[in-house]
């Protein structure tokens, strides 16, 4: 009974948790509302790629192309039977999501019979091919609206419903690594001779993954359509698959809570770049003098120092002190060179932002923020070499 | 009874005939040896039995079904299960994760409960790992149960392998040079340990080595190949005085 008690107050949890997300958004403007949606998206659909990418190891850079399926399914079935239904929105919401979970689901065994036999490169080109092949096809077919897209009717813009469908997406692949049943996927991305070798169906494992991760890749691209209320090709680009997958390695892929965090970083970011305006040129070429400084200078003391974790801090402490201090000297020297006297917007630095971040961050962690591991205190404390609370308290 | 029969298995890539019209019988409960220099074709063989290449022609008979082609899982869930050479650990899981992927195939419980984290799969689990632990026992390793098993020693990744291939409970164990790389102490360890699985596990073992003394120490028959041919088949005390297996280990006197 206690199970039943624990399982009912996390689902009472997520459910309130949704609800408190859509009364803070409800107070905000519609582009705040908008970026809220757009984060529990880009959380589903990075945790999503991350089942596929990170825990079975397959590497897809197509996941963009169900995430389009999802989407275009959702606005063809609005068109033609929303009227006729006559549901509550929400319940049609619903309804869309799982239609389109489902034909999203089948355009990933669609893709991924046939091409999961293939490894790592080979199977990257051909989901970025089926990625490109979907959109062009969406794009010259009259029926799906071609090259100017599908309006979708109703206008169904639930925050909570893109962050139930990430809480979701979320329980499912925590659920699959906390029981046996997660062990043969990590197995296939381990070694797929030695699975077999051990009665893992190789092919069976990593279509289902596969499958999977479609179908919540699908799910978002229904509350995407409804909540634009418009499809269009553009909408599902190649940079939309890099993105996802860009997201899974920085937050260390194979972890959820390192896709949860990335997803939301590398989404917040470029969007919060936009609130900055009148930013001197020399102070962004300060920042970069200061940044490659304080890089070299990590990566000295990753590379030469070995001492516990809290000397390692302090080191790091006093290269972001320094990092400042050149920051301050290196503006007020600038601020003398002619061509650097303009003042640009945040807006055109995003991409700059963007890639500066993922660069800074590969060079100083390869293996992704959270490497292999989950996010938890326990995870935290070992860090700085404190026992874990189980044995802290056994 | 014969639990496994090869009968003329061959297997060719391109022009070379890896494994020639190989031919043994193994009976429960044996401890066979299969030996030869290198490139003889045993590590080949092996794969031709648990499914990683398809014979070329020939039967391969395990427990009276005819085997040759079946695809690997399917031969592991038929009950045999291997060590491999190099080791294949699964090295960023823990070393009980890795044995409960050999118990796995007798899961019963389906994915989408998993998926749910229903009851039965928690106890499920809780089981699985259970059994792992009980045979991480049997190889000592149940001190380092949570240690990733790519940290762990050469010799415990090879005594990991054979606890990972027993999860699968099979009747036939294969190991493929269990005893490569070790110091003579492990060498006497692995001996008690592979007696103790054959005689009260129970398991049947085929097993390839290249050290002369603990095969002919261990194993009861021995089957010799060289160059893909079967040249000696026998007790190790008619392999050790044989011309032909002398020869193929030393070359030929002049």
């Amino acid at each position: 009974m206690k199970f039943w008690g624990v399982r009912l107050a996390s689902i009472l949890g997520a459910v309130a948790f949704c609800f408190l997300l859509e009364g803070v958004a409800q107070g905000q403007s519609s582009f705040v509302q908008r970026l809220f949606v757009l984060a529990g998206l880009y959380v589903t659909l990075a945790v999503s790629l991350n089942l596929i990418n990170g825990i079975t190891g397959q590497f897809s850079i197509g996941h963009a192309a169900f995430y389009q399926v999802g989407a275009y399914t959702a606005g063809f079935c609005a068109s033609r039977f929303f009227a006729q239904l006559n549901l509550p929105p929400a319940a049609w919401l619903l309804l869309m999501m799982i239609t389109s979970a489902i034909t999203a689901g089948l355009a990933g065994l669609l893709v991924g019979l046939p091409s999961l036999r293939l490894k790592g490169d080979y199977l990257a080109i051909v989901t970025l091919g089926f990625g490109e092949i979907i959109r062009i096809f969406a794009q010259n077919q009259e029926a799906l609206g071609g090259a100017y897209g599908l309006t979708v009717a109703p206008k169904i813009q639930y925050v909570w419903a893109a962050w139930l469908l990430a809480i979701l997406c979320i329980a499912v692949c925590r659920n699959l690594l906390r029981t046996a049943h997660g062990l043969p996927f990590l197995a296939v991305r381990e070694d797929e001779i030695a699975s077999s070798a051990m009665g893992v169906n190789v092919t069976q494992t990593k279509v289902v993954a596969f499958v999977l991760g479609s179908m919540f890749a699908g799910a978002a691209g229904a509350i995407l359509a409804h909540f634009e209320s418009f499809v269009s090709p553009p909408m599902f680009t190649m940079d939309v698959s890099f993105t996802i997958v860009t997201m899974v390695v920085l937050g260390g892929t194979g972890s959820i809570t390192g896709s949860v965090l990335a997803a939301i970083l590398l989404f917040y970011l470029p969007e919060k770049m936009r609130d900055f305006t009148n930013i001197p040129l020399s102070g962004v070429a300060a920042a970069f003098v200061a940044i490659s400084a304080a890089v070299f200078a990590i990566r000295w003391v990753m590379q030469n120092f070995h001492g516990s974790a809290k000397d390692r801090a302090i080191r790091y402490l006093g290269i972001v002190v320094g990092a400042l201090v050149i920051w301050f000297i290196s503006k007020a020297l600038l601020g003398n060179v002619p061509s650097l006297k303009e003042n640009i917007d945040g807006s055109k630095l995003r991409m700059v932002v963007f890639s500066v971040t993922l660069v800074v961050l590969m060079l100083l962690r390869p293996q992704g923020m959270l490497g292999h591991h989950e996010f938890s205190w326990d995870w935290v404390r070992s860090k700085f070499g404190k026992p874990t609370i189980k044995e802290a308290t056994a | 009874m014969s639990l496994l029969q090869l009968d003329q298995a061959t297997i060719k890539f391109g022009g070379l005939i890896a494994v020639n019209s190989v031919s043994f019988e193994l009976k429960k409960g044996d401890l066979f040896g299969l030996i030869g220099p290198n490139g003889a074709g045993k590590t080949t063989c092996f794969n031709l039995i648990t499914g990683v290449y398809k014979p070329t022609s020939g039967k391969i008979t395990f427990d009276g079904k005819e085997i040759g082609g079946t695809p690997a899982n399917k031969i592991a869930n038929l009950g045999i299960a291997r060590t491999f050479q190099n080791i294949r650990l699964f090295k960023s899981l823990s070393v009980l994760e890795n044995v409960v992927v050999g118990g796995f195939l007798r899961h019963k419980t389906p994915l989408i409960s998993a998926l749910a984290y229903m009851p039965n799969v928690i106890k499920e689990t809780e089981s699985l790992k259970a059994e792992a632990m009980e045979l991480l026992k049997i190889v000592n390793l149940d001190k380092v149960a949570d240690v990733r098993s790519a940290d762990l020693s050469y010799g415990m990744q090879r005594r990991l392998e054979i606890a990972r291939a027993m999860a699968t409970q099979p009747k036939l164990l294969l190991l493929d040079e269990p005893a490569a790389g070790m110091n003579p102490q492990e060498k006497e360890e692995l001996n008690a340990m592979v007696k103790h699985i054959r005689d009260e596990v129970g398991l049947t073992v085929l097993l390839i080595e290249h050290d002369m003394r603990f095969v002919m120490s261990l194993c009861e028959r021995i089957v010799v190949l060289d160059a893909g041919k079967e040249i000696a088949a026998g007790p190790p005390d008619a392999i050790r005085s044989d011309p032909k297996v002398i020869a193929a280990y030393l070359g030929e006197a002049v």
